[in-house]
């Protein structure tokens, strides 16, 4: 077998220096009752060639999407890829090794996800950075029982324009610790701040705002964070657009406490929805309650700058059941991905990658309404994502869109039963498109 | 070596963008200013070729799979097939957006559907979900979905017992989940104590989650009584799939009662551990716990010959995450699989049990073994013997890079009086015997070092990119960016 050097020769000879007469004798202690009788049932080893045909095959039930351009995004963002990170992703030296507990024998892993929390930390103006929680979701979610940990207050307030996985994703990590949750209504197409100042008192730990929201607006977060601040609650902002942060106000500046962010739009493929990465930045003074994996610099006995996986005492293999959180593996090849990806933008690429995609967005918008068939259904500031109603028929549009290859926009209902979004479409517009493929889409969508 | 801010020149650049065809539009006529940064972000600036040479140095300063021997106990380092990779990277998977419609997807479906299929034979249960992202979130989900399990029946149960040779993990999640948990002691064959079980096996308590062969590399023997006592009491078996490596074709968790497993398809089932992950803590249960699991889960309508996504319904503990899975991951999996049929996947266990204890047997009169008797796929050894010299098991693990190996796992699994300064040894089955003997001879020239020349030892490792690290200053200097390391020098 080609993934198993050893011989049936050299096999039994081992089991002679081991001193035994067959491999059975090695599993004697497997009690016969629960021995599996025969053989799995399962299909014959595949050839490679087999292999390619077999899957390939199924591949092949997909839409050839490679060749389809998405209007949709809702959490998962199609941009550029840069050849040069795909390339340097191939070495094995980064996606054969385990986690980095040795650091002798990882500094290319400890470093690279040092130099990622230093972006993150300048994307987001946050003094700490966890590098890698495994999606937006349960990041969110890490980030609720952290501040649970540090208020010990009973009572979080959610944003109604949470994405939809995410907030399923909190009530599912929150349900087993008899935690209050209050669901924030939105007004023309953001939080209703008025509602929050209602909602928020004394007994709130946190309040979880996704901004750019669901719907794709900008959340007046400053605001917010007063109202939160105002109660001693801590102020979680959610993005899951992640390339909005290269453009927009960072969440430092403007009082957050907590930040989650998915990294997913900084080159990591669609991938059907996974494996991307989050992550979890915060303030210092609360290190010794953030979940997961943080990587900090140090010297070795030779006084050389080095680094190494640090504050460890809050990790599950070390305090087991007053862990911080059980999370041991997490996303790390994306992280070093989307390392490579943030080094290759750098400064200027970030910042014109994220204006195109303001741009690209907007003009879109503007010449969807022009045709008569669309309609504004909320004003609202927005980074690459808009929602906007559609006069016609939504299942019309689907296929126009496709017979032209371009995946169509996320109808809300699914999500938002509300009257007044039956016939509203969540576009989201990013660098992947040109201009004339923009005019296209209009034109299509005129007729 | 230099970080990439420091290789920034301004100015520079690497990146490739498609001509800005909206030159007269300005950011502010559509964004009020308010919600803008005032300067761009500072990142780095470099050029492409910098970027290249920079992630191609630091590569070299990792030591992965392709190397060499990766010994690390319950983390199986076994090779990762390169077919896996080009069969998870065809771009009809890569490119699908997680919200097309079902009729895009039908190929992503069937993988999800049919690697399903595949996990519930080789472990004899009814149905997985491929959900989970790793093997704690596995574990957490499992743990949530036996809670909702006894919630519905109106049964209170608040505790869960755990053996102290269980990863960290376990009790971990257990608490995550809002559970008590409950240790139970090893006896000294290194398995579960059945008195302690029964004395804390009670109609308050959910059940026990276990690995098989535990963390000690022992098959627990006693999983007869201990599945009637657990059972007995009306709770429920957990499977910790760390392990599963000395089980395929060999003996199945569902079968010897197990109502819940998690896989970590990152370990067993050959996808890469990537420094970290991303990996897929997949987890199976038997047709009573179908209703509790994560929604959704993939099925097929007979009549229309179609994949869909099926809501779990009702009681199900609701997501765990965004999306459906780690697909690339999956991908990977199911390949391995298939590239092996029922005899590989027997040889892949068979081999890698043969290898651990030849391990075993090789080094055990200069290691004290925590237990001496066979293994499983692992084998637990101790550095105990030479504390008097003056050397740590760390020492002997950090001389062994000086050979050219990575170290196995040490100090845990940890309990005493049988486990502690632990050496634990996995050598999966894509290691063939010559490197093996390679390294029981490093390892036995390091117990005579350990003897006659211990400096060698303390001194280790030198043939590293970099010496032993100061972990302390670490935590007392926390320097967590480069922008702390700029203040500091400050």
């Amino acid at each position: 077998m080609r993934y198993i050097p050893s011989t049936e020769e050299q096999l039994k000879e081992m089991l002679r220096e081991i001193g035994v007469s067959s491999f059975e004798e090695l599993i004697d202690s497997i009690p016969k009752e629960v021995r599996l009788k025969g053989k799995l049932d399962l299909p014959a080893a595949l050839s490679e060639q087999e292999l390619e045909e077999e899957i390939g095959g199924i591949a092949q039930k997909n839409a050839d999407f490679y060749n389809l351009k998405p209007l949709i995004g809702a959490g998962a963002y199609r941009h550029l890829v840069p050849e040069a990170e795909r390339a340097l992703l191939q070495r094995e030296e980064f996606w054969t090794c385990y986690t980095p507990y040795q650091p002798e024998l990882s500094q290319g892993t400890l470093q690279s996800i040092f130099e990622f929390q230093s972006y993150i930390s300048r994307l987001t103006k946050m003094e700490v950075v966890v590098p890698s929680i495994f999606d937006c979701a349960s990041a969110a979610a890490e980030g609720v029982l952290m501040s649970l940990r540090l208020t010990h207050r009973r009572k979080i307030i959610v944003s109604s324009l949470l994405h939809p996985h995410f907030k399923e994703a909190i009530r599912t990590y929150i349900e087993p610790h008899d935690i209050k949750i209050v669901e924030i209504p939105f007004h023309e197409g953001m939080t209703d701040i008025e509602k929050i100042k209602q909602a928020v008192d004394e007994d709130t730990s946190a309040i979880l705002i996704q901004s750019p929201n669901f719907f794709g607006s900008i959340e007046n977060i400053t605001e917010i964070s007063e109202l939160a601040h105002q109660k001693k609650a801590m102020l979680i902002q959610v993005i899951a657009e992640g390339m909005s942060l290269a453009l927009l106000k960072s969440p430092g500046e403007m009082g957050v406490d907590i930040v989650v962010g998915s990294t997913q739009s900084f080159g990591l493929d669609l991938n059907f929805g996974g494996p991307y990465n989050a992550f979890l930045a915060t303030k210092k003074e609360f290190i010794r309650q953030i979940p997961g994996r943080i990587i900090g610099e140090t010297v070795d006995r030779q006084g050389r700058r080095v680094f190494v996986m640090t504050f460890r005492a809050r990790e599950q293999d070390i305090r087991r059941e007053k862990a911080t959180s059980n999370m041991c593996t997490n996303h790390n090849l994306n992280v070093i991905a989307s390392n490579i990806y943030l080094s290759l933008m750098g400064t200027e690429g970030l910042y014109q990658c994220a204006l195109l995609n303001t741009k690209n967005a907007h003009y879109l918008e503007e010449q969807l309404l022009k045709t008569g068939n669309f309609e504004k259904i909320y004003q609202y500031p927005y980074f690459n994502e808009f929602l906007i109603g559609y006069r016609g028929d939504i299942e019309n549009l689907n296929m126009t869109l496709l017979e032209h290859k371009f995946i169509p926009p996320l109808a809300i209902q699914s999500f938002y039963p509300d009257k007044e979004l039956e016939n509203a479409l969540l576009f989201a517009v990013t660098e992947v498109f040109t201009k004339d493929e923009l005019d296209k889409i209009v034109r299509i969508l005129s007729k | 070596m230099k970080l990439i801010f420091e290789k920034s020149v301004p100015g520079r650049d690497g990146y490739s963008l498609p001509e800005d065809q909206f030159p007269k539009m300005n950011i502010k006529d559509f964004l009020p200013e308010k919600y803008l940064t005032k300067d761009k972000k500072n990142l780095s600036e470099v050029s492409e070729v910098d970027v290249i040479r920079h992630f191609t140095k630091l590569s070299k300063f990792n030591y992965g799979v392709d190397d060499g021997l990766y010994p690390l106990g319950s983390c199986t380092m076994k090779y990762n097939p390169r077919i896996n990779e080009k069969m998870a990277s065809l771009t009809n998977f890569t490119y699908a957006h997680p919200f097309s419609s079902p009729d895009m997807v039908q190929g992503s479906l069937e993988l999800m559907y049919r690697l399903d299929q595949l996990l519930c034979e080789i472990n004899g249960m009814n149905q997985f979900t491929m959900a989970p992202a790793s093997g704690a979130h596995g574990e957490l989900t499992g743990i949530l979905v036996m809670r909702k399990f006894f919630l519905d029946r109106g049964e209170k149960r608040h505790k869960v017992l755990i053996p102290d040779s269980a990863h960290g993990t376990n009790p971990a999640s257990a608490a995550m989940g809002g559970f008590e948990v409950v240790e139970i002691k090893s006896n000294e064959r290194g398995t579960v104590d059945l008195e302690s079980l029964s004395q804390a096996m009670d109609n308050e308590t959910v059940g026990l989650m276990l690995t098989n062969p535990n963390t000690v590399g022992l098959f627990d023997e006693g999983i007869v009584e201990i599945e009637k006592i657990v059972h007995g009491k009306g709770g429920l078996l957990y499977y910790d799939g760390a392990n599963l490596n000395a089980s395929l074709g060999i003996n199945r968790p569902g079968d010897a009662g197990f109502d819940v497993v998690h896989l970590n398809l990152h370990k067993t089932f050959s996808t890469p551990h990537g420094g970290g992950g991303p990996g897929a803590g997949v987890i199976g249960v038997k047709s009573k716990l179908i209703p509790y699991l994560p929604t959704p889960i993939v099925s097929f309508d007979e009549n229309l010959k179609k994949y869909f996504f099926k809501d779990v319904g009702p009681k199900s503990i609701g997501m765990v995450r965004s999306f459906w899975g780690n697909f690339a991951v999956l991908v990977k999996a199911f390949t391995w699989i298939l590239s092996l049929g029922p005899d590989g996947l027997y040889q892949c266990s068979k081999t890698s049990i043969i290898n651990a204890n030849y391990v075993l047997a090789k080094l055990k009169e200069y290691y004290k073994p925590a237990y001496d008797r066979y293994c499983g796929h692992e084998c637990t050894l101790t550095g105990r013997e030479y504390k008097k010299y003056g050397i740590k098991t760390l020492d002997i693990a950090k001389r062994l890079m000086d050979y050219g190996f990575h170290p196995p796992t040490i100090y845990f699994p940890h309990f005493e009086p049988y486990a502690d300064e632990t050496i634990m040894i996995e050598p999966p089955e894509s290691e063939g015997k010559e490197i093996l003997d390679d390294f029981i001879k490093a390892m036995i020239a390091i117990s005579k070092e350990a003897k006659e020349n211990p400096d060698l030892l303390k001194s280790a490792p030198q043939r590293t990119p970099i010496g032993r690290t100061d972990d302390v200053l670490a935590v007392k200097r926390p320097i967590l960016t480069y922008d702390d390391e700029l203040k500091f020098k400050d």
